[in-house]
């Protein structure tokens, strides 16, 4: 697999420059993401916060602004960083910034590079410079006085330089194999938390079981490295537990994995409480990194306990987020919006469709039929026109009958459609027409200033002569209001009858006309106590 | 006796200009929309135009406007409105200066040649022409207890067919009935609704739309 192979090389190459490359960027992230957080804690009571709160989003969103440039360019991912949030006035745009949820994502990206990736970048550094030191070993090992330490050994002669050989190739084998195995999952880190947050629907439901899966595979990964470690240790000097360095890190990895993963499998819970994935997945990595640094700190002695900085770091950092998420929009009524708003959509649907099928039919049972029986009285006219010219006047006088009843019902479907006089003169103008033509005593008053939108004017058109409809077919009124106003981006129609009440809100009409109405994120309210009187009133956003 | 057309779609245009034509009309111009048709009018002065209420650019009420600018600029030329639909509010705007020679008929009609050459005369001469639809939501709108009520049903079919612009003559022609017979029936009807008598046709019928047209 010749072909197969120099990708390959590149690919390594590649994640081993993305791997290394933490070993800088690690250092400068954690010194950036201290120092900003360190200051904005303490000017936490004075309005200095405010700057420096901002100060610390932006050098985040820069900070993963470079990041994603290095992902994209050394991974060859296709991370685009979000532009940030819109938000009209100067406090509003200055709360965006701080609560922007790709800046938390990004900054849980730099936590995860200084922990984990500058352990990696460790760990490949000393693989790969002690695999160079042993492949190398015949070209130095003279110059070395007391030979080359290599654990138990000490290589000191030409044969035993020359036996390294193979152990340094193997290293840097294993060294290409890890960078195989850790680049990758950068790559999709990387385009989870830099790049636009995915739609839901791309997130597959049945990953949870995946991710299980690929969970246990990261822990027995782990804990055979780790193993393999000690091994090592145990095989070599035995004296200072050096592998609590590599291990720290595993752990801390495995640690946040288990949690991400636990964090997808009870989305609802966070959801209930207002807190998004992002929020735990934040306060999960923080969770992980205080046990870490502490074992970091024990690992080396002891001493003067700095992790307690940390600490406070994250601990407002993590406070910070949540404030956001629990003084932010109410994740609970979006969600009832969003359901009112599918079933509303549904519910439109519906209505059209019946209100397709009615149309076909009134044109198949009426104008179509007319139609063609015009078109066989035309036929016969012909026929008759020399032989009986008295017949075939008559059923010319008859096709004339029949065109006038097709047009008399094509006008009334149309009527049904859209009343030419509500696209001509608007909604009053409709009403007062609808008014007009009722057999009842009609009285209108409509303040509409500015015509609303063609869908809103026709279901308020509508609701009006679905009730004046109702009130003189079943509720036998004599007298019937229509109020129409529109104030605060709101249309109001009300339409109130002193007939018998008792009309059904869920009947044919009524319910046809609240799904318009709801399509419409508006509100139809019908009152109609038996005995009467009648009451409609429907509540139509405009926007202004 | 000479007309302008003033018609969108070139079938019914066209249909018409021949139907007019070859019942002895002078087809001047025939537009297809409301701006060509003022211009022909200026230039031309026909007696009579014969306008469509939708035409272009936007497909409302152009027609219906240029209508009632032609009244204002051209108070010579008659007007017919013909329409797929017909609304009282539009009747009420077009009967609104008070003074003849106008009307307002769906395309229905066209297909009666004779009434329909009939009513465009009528109008031209000064008279009126109102649909039988308009008329019927007219009379329905004024209500079932008003004065309207006192009449018998013989009397309200001769309100609407006078309310349609009709003479003495077509009434007792539609109705089947004497000039002397539809007559009587005139005075009993401007007597029930307190109406002044009035010598000519055409004021009578105005005096008759304006009582239907108010208060309702």
């Amino acid at each position: 697999m010749r072909a197969g192979a120099k990708p390959l090389l590149a690919e390594s190459g590649r994640g081993t420059v993305f791997l290394l490359s933490a070993l800088v960027l690690g250092p400068v992230w954690l010194t950036l993401l201290v120092t900003m957080w360190s200051v904005t804690l303490s000017f936490v009571v004075t309005p200095l916060v405010v700057p420096a709160a901002i100060a610390t989003a932006l050098s985040v969103r820069g900070a993963g602004m470079v990041e994603a440039w290095l992902s994209r360019g050394v991974l060859e991912t296709d991370v685009r960083v979000p532009s940030l949030p819109k938000a009209r006035g100067f406090w509003r745009r200055l709360w965006a910034i701080v609560a922007d949820p790709w800046m938390w994502r990004a900054q849980a990206y730099l936590l995860a590079r200084i922990a984990i990736g500058f352990a990696l970048a460790v760990a490949v550094l000393s693989l790969l410079g002690v695999g160079l030191a042993l492949l190398t070993a015949p070209l130095y090992y003279w110059a070395v006085p007391e030979g080359i330490d290599v654990g138990a050994w000490r290589v000191d002669s030409i044969g035993l330089a020359l036996a390294m050989v193979p152990l340094g190739a193997a290293t840097l084998a294993l060294t290409s194999g890890l960078v195989r195995v850790a680049a990758p999952p950068w790559r999709a880190l990387s385009a989870a938390l830099l790049g636009p947050r995915r739609p839901r629907k791309d997130r597959d439901r049945t990953s949870d079981a995946g991710a299980r899966r690929a969970l246990m595979i990261h822990a027995l990964a782990s804990a055979a490295l780790a193993s393999l470690l000690i091994l090592i240790w145990l095989l070599t000097s035995r004296s200072y537990f050096w592998p609590i360095w590599p291990i720290l890190p595993l752990a801390l990895a495995l640690a946040i994995d288990a949690w991400i993963v636990w964090v997808n499998e009870n989305r609802a819970w966070w959801f209930e409480h207002r807190l998004d994935r992002g929020f735990a997945i934040h306060a999960g990595v923080w969770g992980a990194l205080i046990p870490f640094f502490t074992g970091v700190w024990a690992a080396s002695g002891g001493g003067y306990f700095w992790p307690v900085w940390p600490l406070l770091v994250g601990l407002i950092a993590v406070g910070v987020n949540a404030a956001a998420l629990l003084l932010g929009p109410d994740r609970s009524a979006l969600t009832a919006r969003i359901s009112t708003l599918e079933e509303s959509r549904a519910g439109a649907v519906d209505v059209q469709e019946a209100e397709l099928r009615r149309i076909e039919r009134d044109l198949h049972d009426g104008a179509q039929a007319r139609l063609v029986a015009l078109g066989m009285s035309l036929g016969m006219a012909e026929q008759k026109l020399q032989s009986e010219p008295e017949a075939a006047r008559e059923l010319l006088a008859d096709a004339r009958t029949g065109a006038g009843e097709a047009l008399r019902e094509l006008r009334g479907l149309a009527r049904g459609i859209h009343p030419p006089v509500l696209a001509d003169r608007g909604l009053d103008a409709a009403v007062r027409a609808l008014a007009a033509g009722s057999p009842i005593s009609v009285t209108v008053s409509a303040t509409v200033p500015e015509r609303p939108k063609p869908p809103v004017e026709s279901a308020a058109y509508f609701v009006v002569a679905e009730a004046l409809a109702n009130a003189g077919k079943h509720a036998r009124a004599t007298r019937v209001d229509v109020r129409i106003a529109s104030s605060g981006g709101t249309l109001r129609v009300e339409v109130h009858d002193d007939g018998v009440g008792g009309a059904d809100p869920a009947g044919g009409g009524l319910s046809g006309l609240r799904r318009r109405v709801e399509a419409l994120d508006g509100r139809l309210e019908v009152i109609s106590p038996p005995g009467g009187p009648t009451t409609v009133r429907a509540e139509l956003p405009c926007g202004s | 006796m000479r007309v302008v057309i003033a018609e969108d779609l070139a079938l019914l245009r066209d249909g018409l200009q021949r139907l007019l034509r070859d019942n002895g009309f002078d087809v001047v111009a025939a537009v297809a929309d409301a701006e060509a048709l003022l211009e022909q009018v200026r230039a031309e002065r026909p007696d009579v135009a014969v306008v469509d209420i939708r035409l272009p650019p936007d497909f409302r009420d152009e027609g219906l406007r240029a209508a009632l600018e032609l009244r204002r600029v051209a108070p010579d030329t008659a007007v017919l409105m013909v329409s797929q639909y017909v609304e009282p509010t539009y009747a009420a705007e077009l009967l609104g200066d008070g003074r003849g020679g106008v009307g307002y008929l769906l395309k229905d009609r066209i297909m009666d040649v004779g009434e329909f050459v009939a009513a465009v005369t009528r109008v031209a001469e000064g008279g009126t022409a109102l649909d039988p639809e308009v008329v019927a939501e007219l009379v329905s709108s004024r209500g079932a207890d008003g004065p309207l009520s006192e009449l018998t049903p013989r009397e309200i079919e001769v309100l609407e067919l006078m309310a349609e612009g009709r003479s003495n003559a077509g009434i007792a022609a539609a109705l089947v009935l004497t000039v002397g017979a539809v007559e009587k029936h005139i005075a009993n009807i401007f007597g029930k609704l307190g109406l002044a008598q009035s010598d000519s046709d055409h004021r009578r019928v105005l005096a008759v739309l304006a009582y239907l047209k108010g208060a309702g």
